[in-house]
């Protein structure tokens, strides 16, 4: 079971980190959907599976949801405006190295916050937070920033699961992810729609 | 029959159904208009918890809801407040122009208004912040019209609203331990410093400011307004509740410094922003500012200083009205609204030029106007806080006074073009006098709006 969490922590700390650094949207929203089977795996350590599943299925309708309205935008052909020269690659990878050690020296001190947590868990919710704000804070289109506040709130889902398991609170998160991914896709359309005023 | 149901579902089923009748602009803002009226009017004048007659029928309207075991709860207490969102409401939907301004902020507006009172009425208030950011999630879709790229700004409100959310939760949890372990110093403030970080990414708190001047410079100036003046209320009321509800507040940690540093850094900020800006759109973000600074003082007051922040919102929401309709009519005619774009504004359309300069000297504290009065009544209630608050109050006050010379300079400055022209529907410009002879005369008459607020205070707090 610890070797599975621990696979599962790396797949998700790779996962991430393709995300930041890969620029065709295809290969983006599939990495996404493999972080959510990661994130499925880490919560069902405090969760029933029957529960954590939600997790997972809100995570694919978001990445669907993005997925349909990047394959459905004109100009979709095209990859995503970060055109990454090779100093670029090696700065987002030194960086999400940098986090990825930062967390990893921070989960003997982060385990007295989270007292329910396994390591696994607190360093995968972890690594998704920082790794989350580390797109946030470089990226400035809608795409990549949408897909940074879901991996912000797929690490802090990972934490608070072990915290706290109210139905309401599941569905909430849920409806917000593909809520966010909503929003996402009506940003990326808005300038193609007919102006009304 | 439930207040949950009257004005939280039912609203936001109605402001669902707005969206079907979009194309039809003139129904939608006078059935919006109409719809928040009636809301406010029930809000004020319904028997809450008691039996009564109407018509044929003996009703009883409860004041709570259970959804999957969480309680939703309108009380009596909580009147006021949906009175006064419910009338803000009513007020920007009433001095929309359809012609000037996107209309779905009608449906979204509404649909907004409703999550604030459902992240007011949750219990335990901590799911409240779920809540706002759906509230964000609605906002960032009504300042990114169709037909427009969506702006930096807007991408940066949604990143900090969904952080605060992420931190006020967590925070949450952890106060939650301390009714088990009471007594846990290192607990609480963790937790209050959490809680802190949390309300300073949703009330843009110094170091997360740079989304309100980076919105108020690139959208749309009637939805900036409108998204500010009613997102803000509805952030300080949900952190009311949290102050005013949670009982491990207030009891060991003194909460007051940390509120009057930010609020007098927020008037520091605001001030400086109004001497450096050249853009009409970035001296509302000064105002903006300073008035989330000037709101965290009155509200550092507690009971003192809470029919202060009542007041401060009411007449906020007049002038940043008026200032948004003079704006979004000015729009229709130029390019951007830097002060070169803006130069001699005032001597081709003096009627519209005159709400943008009374909406700003109001919020600026500029004396006779609706704002001085308040701000002066605020002022002299720090005078028992540090020195340097009192003089960064009144260092703010004058950067913003003197932003507004620039603003009044800017606008009379001979462009060469000295015809008076005409824009903009004649009910519009009487509205713009209208709310300007309004703001003078709350100036001159100060106890209106003072007991008005002292009313809501009353309640608010129970007493």
């Amino acid at each position: 079971m610890s070797l599975f969490q621990s696979l599962s922590v790396t797949v998700l700390f790779l996962c991430a980190v393709g995300i930041l650094r890969v620029k065709n949207w295809r290969w983006m929203t599939g990495l996404l959907t493999l972080q959510y089977i990661c994130v499925l795996s880490l919560v069902s350590i405090s969760w029933p599976v029957e529960i954590a599943v939600v997790k997972l299925v809100a995570g694919w309708m978001a990445t669907a949801v993005l997925f349909l309205t990047y394959a459905n935008i004109p100009e979709s052909t095209a990859d995503t405006k970060n055109e990454l020269s090779l100093p670029g690659i090696f700065f987002k990878g030194f960086a999400a190295l940098l986090i990825g050690i930062s967390v990893y020296s921070l989960v003997p001190d982060a385990l007295r916050w989270f007292l329910g947590a396994t390591s696994q868990q607190t360093l995968g919710g972890l690594l998704l937070l920082g790794l989350g704000l580390l797109q946030l804070g470089l990226s400035r289109e809608v795409i990549r920033i949408i897909i940074g506040v879901l991996t912000v709130i797929s690490g802090f889902e990972i934490l608070y699961a072990t915290l706290e398991a109210s139905v309401l609170m599941t569905g909430l998160l849920a409806i917000l992810n593909i809520g966010i991914a909503f929003v996402g896709a009506y940003l990326l359309l808005t300038s193609y729609l007919e102006e009304t005023s | 029959m439930n207040t949950p149901l009257l004005w939280i579902l039912i609203p936001l089923f109605i402001s669902g159904f707005f969206l079907f009748i979009m194309n039809h602009q003139r129904i939608l803002k006078w059935t919006g208009t109409i719809i928040s009226l009636n809301l406010a009017a029930l809000a004020a004048f319904l028997p809450i918890n008691k039996v009564f007659n109407y018509l044929f029928w003996e009703l009883k309207v409860s004041d709570e809801m259970l959804i999957f075991g969480r309680r939703f709860v309108l009380s009596e207490a909580d009147r006021p407040i949906v009175v006064l969102l419910f009338l803000l409401c009513t007020f920007w939907f009433f001095i929309l122009d359809p012609k000037t301004v996107p209309i779905q902020v009608i449906p979204l507006g509404l649909a907004g208004t409703v999550l604030i009172l459902t992240a007011y009425a949750v219990e335990p208030i901590f799911y409240g912040a779920l809540f706002f950011a759906f509230l964000a999630l609605i906002f960032v879709v009504l300042l990114s019209p169709p037909g427009q790229v969506p702006t930096q700004g807007v991408l940066r409100f949604l990143i900090f609203q969904i952080l605060g959310m992420l931190f006020i939760l967590f925070a949450a949890w952890l106060a939650s331990w301390i009714d088990i372990n009471t007594g846990d110093q290192l607990l609480l403030v963790r937790s209050l410093v959490i809680l802190a970080l949390g309300f300073s990414f949703l009330l843009a708190i110094f170091p997360f400011i740079s989304w309100i001047p980076m919105i108020t410079e690139k959208n749309h100036p009637f939805l900036t307004g409108f998204v500010l003046n009613i997102y803000l209320l509805g952030v300080f009321i949900f952190g009311l509740r949290f102050i005013t509800e949670a009982g491990w507040f207030g009891k060991n940690i003194n909460i007051q410094q940390p509120m009057q540093i930010a609020g007098a850094m927020m008037i520091g900020f605001g001030g400086s922003l109004a001497l450096v800006s050249k853009h009409l759109g970035r001296m509302m973000a000064a105002v903006i500012i300073s008035e989330i600074g000037r709101s965290l003082l009155a509200i550092s007051l507690f009971s003192l200083g809470f029919p202060l922040f009542f007041a401060l919102f009411v007449v906020q929401a007049l002038a940043l009205g008026v200032w948004s309709l003079s704006l979004s009519h000015l729009r229709q005619v130029m390019s951007s609204f830097s002060y070169d774009s803006a130069a001699g504004a005032a001597r081709q359309w003096p009627i519209i030029s005159s709400g943008i300069l009374v909406g700003y000297f109001t919020l600026a504290g500029l004396p006779l106007l609706a704002g001085f009065p308040l701000y002066w009544a605020l002022g002299s209630n720090l005078r028992s806080y540090p020195l340097w608050i009192n003089a960064m109050y009144i260092l703010g006050a004058l950067e913003l006074i003197i932003g507004g010379v620039r603003i009044l300079a800017a606008l009379t400055r001979n462009s060469g073009e000295e015809r008076v022209l005409i824009i903009g529907n004649p009910f519009y410009r009487s509205l713009i006098l209208a709310v300007n002879v309004f703001l003078v005369l709350l100036g001159l008459f100060p106890q209106i709006v003072m007991r008005a607020a002292q009313s809501i205070t009353k309640i608010f707090l129970g007493s």
